[in-house]
């Protein structure tokens, strides 16, 4: 039974050119203490892989620290497109039973590469993941789905799971264990395929700012409720459509417009 | 007795802590280098000068890597009135060159580069650790630290405490006898960003040319001082608070550092900047009076934590008695080490260095120096006293002769209040420790 977690060396987002606030994203942490916990409930051990350049051996020696057993690095630079981090990653994970990911690193946030990786190794995949109760045989897992809703997984492996940040505070690291962890030689390795720089920086959803009529109503109140549509909130303009993957696509793409969220052409 | 974990643990990557660890893992030492925050420096607010030539012996040609604002070649030491400015000011070219003298430095560049020659050395960096007690034997020698971490005790032959202005250490190891506020000042600072072409034209520096004014006045009741450092492209203005003073005016440090920044010298200096960093920090600011035993079986006090901090009015220096003091701590421990006898008697080589040296021979010269420069004669009576004297020499009020230097002195020590014996015995208090 092999247990992996990926970790993604980041920069913080206040300080992005110095590498001496870089480190794990929270969801990365998260990630990390949810295979630390398999891996004591399954009585095996937690590789840690990341791809980067040799600053990046930083969150590996934490998370030997922290208990995983091996540590890998794919040799890389820092901005690595998403797609292709994904491929090195499997490559080298290719018998990985449970993969352990971040849903979104802190500072790109597509959270794409957990699919990617599902899709490479071909494994079952829960993503965005908010709760999780760890069993013998699998993973039950709840995700965050659009309107409150929530959705409940049962995981089986081979599975890549990525967590929220905030589903578990990752342990402190012994100070024995830290020490050793100082020491550990980490393992370089190329990556199997190239691994080219991100053409484009992936943020997280923004709205942009959109012109609105003033308000007519007679009150103030009025105006402030037509302003923030607090009258209207059962009014919701969503529309179900049952569509092939393309047009489904193209409609979200032609509704967004239409509500100024994209710009027109 | 087991073998300890370690020959030293050193803790704080302070100045203090990096020298300590530098010097013990170069002596082949086994070193762990224990910091709080989560790297060297991250916990530091000091933005002022460094004097680092005591780095010469350490780091050969320490200025071509050393992290540094500007060298300071302007020095400038001002009296403030609420209406008046007195400057004494000097420059020197010389200080513009190797092996230079002072450095305007943020301490979290500098702690972080001193630190890295410490695990360049050997010595083992682990941060985000807090030590949280000290370990000890039968006899009460010190053998180890505890830290807040799971497993967390450590073992070693000999404990280098530099862990800052309130070292628990030191307090729990009774090494402190008393400690009184009235020891300590409080020193807040704003980090304002200015271009560099400005702050070149404002105080009429070039390249990487800096300014350092000491300021007496200026803190309004509350005695004190005031600073203003350049820094590359930031200034770094604020004040050093006496704390009963403080506490008793009932006044925030932010409101004096605005005072200061609206006084009409400082104002056109620092107009326009922006606001970029606001902090404060403790200084032990009484020289000898405070410093505590600063050695014990198993364990070396240096840096801020033994209280060695140099506030002796125009004189303002720690970082380099803190580095000092952890070089000859960490050769102490060394030979120490080396004997096998780390008592009090094995590590007496560290009181042996500090006497010596400057670090405590500065501190003896100038013992008298930090309780006059913070009396109320000195912040309240003198700087009128003397604004007064040097406006009165210098304006002509014709059709009336200009007055005797002499008469004028008199007239407003007079008029300030001061007592003649008062003067006279300042005076001399003063030529006996700056003379």
């Amino acid at each position: 039974m092999s247990i992996v977690a990926c970790l993604k060396w980041v920069s913080h987002p206040g300080e992005p050119h110095d590498e001496r606030f870089a480190g794990m994203s929270p969801a990365d942490q998260s990630a990390l203490e949810f295979a630390l916990r398999q891996a004591a409930l399954l009585g095996t051990g937690v590789t840690a892989i990341t791809v980067g350049p040799s600053g990046a051996d930083k969150v590996l020696r934490d998370a030997l620290a922290c208990g995983a057993t091996r540590a890998i690095r794919i040799e890389a630079p820092t901005t690595a497109a998403g797609t292709d981090v994904a491929t090195a990653i499997a490559d080298h994970i290719a018998d990985a039973e449970w993969v352990w990911c971040g849903d979104y690193s802190l500072d790109r946030g597509a959270g794409s590469v957990p699919a990617f990786i599902a899709a490479h190794l071909g494994a079952e995949q829960a993503l965005g993941v908010i709760h999780v109760d760890l069993e013998a045989d699998g993973v039950r897992a709840t995700r965050r789905l659009d309107g409150g809703r929530r959705e409940l997984l049962g995981v089986r492996s081979p599975a890549v799971v990525s967590v929220e940040g905030a589903t578990a505070r990752l342990r402190r690291a012994g100070l024995q264990s830290l020490r050793t962890a100082a020491d550990t030689v980490i393992e370089v390795v190329p990556a199997t395929t190239p691994i080219h720089r991100a053409e484009f920086m992936v943020r997280p959803y923004r709205p942009r700012a959109r012109e609105l009529p003033a308000p007519a109503g007679d009150s103030p109140l009025d105006r402030l409720r037509l302003l923030t549509d607090a009258a209207a909130a059962s009014a919701a303009r969503g529309e179900m459509v049952t569509l092939e993957p393309a047009d489904a696509a193209a409609r979200i793409v032609q509704v967004l417009t239409d509500w100024g969220y994209l710009p027109h052409g | 007795m087991s073998t300890p974990d370690v020959d030293v643990v050193v803790v704080g990557a302070g100045p203090a802590g990096s020298c300590a660890a530098i010097v013990a893992a170069r002596a082949g030492l086994s070193v762990v280098l224990l910091e709080r925050g989560p790297f060297p420096g991250s916990k530091n607010m000091y933005g002022g000068v460094v004097y680092p030539r005591i780095l010469d012996g350490l780091i050969p040609n320490w200025w071509e890597e050393a992290p540094i604002q500007r060298w300071v070649t302007r020095r400038s030491t001002m009296l403030l009135t609420d209406t008046q400015a007195l400057t004494v000011d000097f420059r020197s070219e010389a200080w513009g060159q190797p092996p230079y003298n002072g450095a305007t430095a943020f301490r979290p560049d500098w702690d972080h580069w001193l630190a890295s020659h410490a695990e360049a050395a050997g010595a083992q960096l682990l941060t985000d650790t807090t030590v949280v007690g000290l370990l000890r034997d039968a006899g009460g020698a010190v053998t180890g630290v505890r830290t807040d971490r799971p497993d967390g005790d450590l073992t070693a032959r000999v404990v280098i405490a530099c862990d800052g202005v309130n070292s628990f250490l030191a307090k729990e190891a009774g090494l402190y006898e008393h400690t009184d506020a009235k020891h300590f000042t409080l020193g807040v600072k704003e980090t304002l960003a200015l271009p560099k072409e400005v702050i070149d034209e404002r105080f009429a520096v070039r390249e990487r040319h800096g300014v350092d004014i000491e300021i007496l006045g200026g803190t309004g009741k509350v005695n004190g001082g005031g600073f203003l450092y350049t820094g590359l492209d930031t200034l770094a203005v604020g004040v050093v608070l006496k704390l009963p003073k403080l506490a008793a005016q009932q006044q925030r440090p932010e409101q004096i550092i605005a005072g200061l920044k609206q006084h009409p010298a400082i104002a056109p200096l620092v107009q326009g900047a922006e606001l970029k960093e606001y902090s404060a920090h403790l200084i032990p600011e009484a020289g000898l009076t405070m410093m505590p035993k600063m050695t014990m079986p198993g364990m070396l006090v240096a840096g801020d934590a033994a209280a060695l901090c140099l506030a002796a009015g125009i004189w303002l220096e720690g970082v380099n008695f803190a580095m000092a003091s952890g070089m000859y701590a960490a050769e102490a421990a060394v030979e120490a080490v080396q004997k096998g006898d780390t008592s009090a008697t094995g590590l007496a080589g560290y009181q042996r260095r500090l006497s010596d040296t400057f670090v405590l021979k500065d501190h003896r010269k100038l013992r008298r120096a930090p309780e006059l420069v913070l009396s109320d004669r000195v912040q309240h009576l003198y700087p009128t006293m003397v604004a007064n004297v040097v406006e009165r020499m210098f304006h002509v009020d014709n059709p009336n002769p200009k007055p005797g230097v002499r008469r004028i002195l008199d007239q407003e020590r007079r008029k300030a209040g001061v007592r003649r014996r008062d003067l006279l015995r300042d005076g001399w208090t003063g030529f006996r420790s700056f003379g």
